[in-house]
């Protein structure tokens, strides 16, 4: 049987954010940055399990983790920005979701059709969290790369 | 509110990893007073776990269940497995099982 091709981009499609509005751009960064975490904490927890066995075992995990060079810094970056935008995004979508709050009222869809709960509230509060998690992030970059910020 | 058992597991773990992972941060980053390089010694890692067991535990514990409960609902949202749903909840459950067991462990046995 062949495929019916409206459906031929598949999975890329379905997360691609291009053309879309602001909500969908969060939609994709949340579960590209969902999928890098629960990558990083399967490989933390196995890395962690090395403390059970013993220092010998835990400083030769951490020198092949420092044989990377910069990938392992640059890796914990990735990783923290993944974090910090997860975390503040999923705020908003808990406050969305489970609270309705900044979702606006319902309206009948008149064309042309705007999103209600792309309201200004949710807007302000996008694009805040975007600013705040990119300040955070640039932060996080200069503690882990540069080794500025130690208090 | 009309959620499913599984988006409130969710809701109530992101809750929970908010404070816990802010917490861990906070421990890892600048406010331990050390270079990030400093805190990965065996005794640093060693002693955050002594002290601080019952919140690793609780960052464990919410952050598989949030994160492979996560994963499972995004595959249900691209692959619609229908017939197979009963194979990816074993699956997703299976790895819960045994990342909570190595984690649970390695809590138990520093600790």
């Amino acid at each position: 049987m062949r495929k019916d091709p409206r459906y031929k981009s598949g999975l890329i499609s379905s997360l691609s954010p291009f053309g879309y509005n602001v909500e969908r751009w969060s939609y994709t960064l949340h579960r590209v940055t969902g999928v890098v975490l629960i990558g990083y904490l399967m490989a933390h927890i196995f890395e962690t399990f090395e403390l059970s066995v013993g220092s010998a075992a835990w400083n030769s995990t951490m020198a092949t983790l420092h044989s990377l060079g910069p990938l392992e810094l640059v890796g914990l970056w990735i990783v923290a920005g993944s974090a910090l935008y997860h975390g503040a995004n999923g705020i908003r979508l808990i406050l969305n979701e489970m609270f309705g709050k900044l979702m606006g009222k319902p309206i009948l869809p008149v064309y042309p059709y705007s999103p209600t709960s792309l309201g200004r509230n949710q807007r302000i509060v996008v694009w805040t969290i975007t600013g705040v998690v990119l300040v955070l992030w640039v932060w996080a970059g200069l503690y882990l790369l540069a080794g500025l910020g130690v208090v | 509110m009309k959620e499913s058992w599984g988006m409130i597991l969710t809701y109530i773990t992101a809750m929970v990893l908010i404070f816990v992972l802010t917490f861990h941060f906070l421990l890892q980053g600048p406010l331990a007073g050390k270079s990030f390089e400093d805190t990965l010694t065996f005794g640093y890692a060693t002693g955050n776990l002594v002290s601080f067991e019952v919140i690793f535990g609780l960052l464990l514990y919410a952050a598989i269940l949030h994160g492979l409960n996560g994963v499972r609902i995004i595959a249900l949202e691209w692959f619609h497995p229908q017939k197979k749903t009963w194979l990816l909840n074993l699956i997703v459950v299976g790895l819960m099982a045994f990342f909570l067991a190595l984690g649970s462990y390695t809590l138990l046995a520093v600790g």
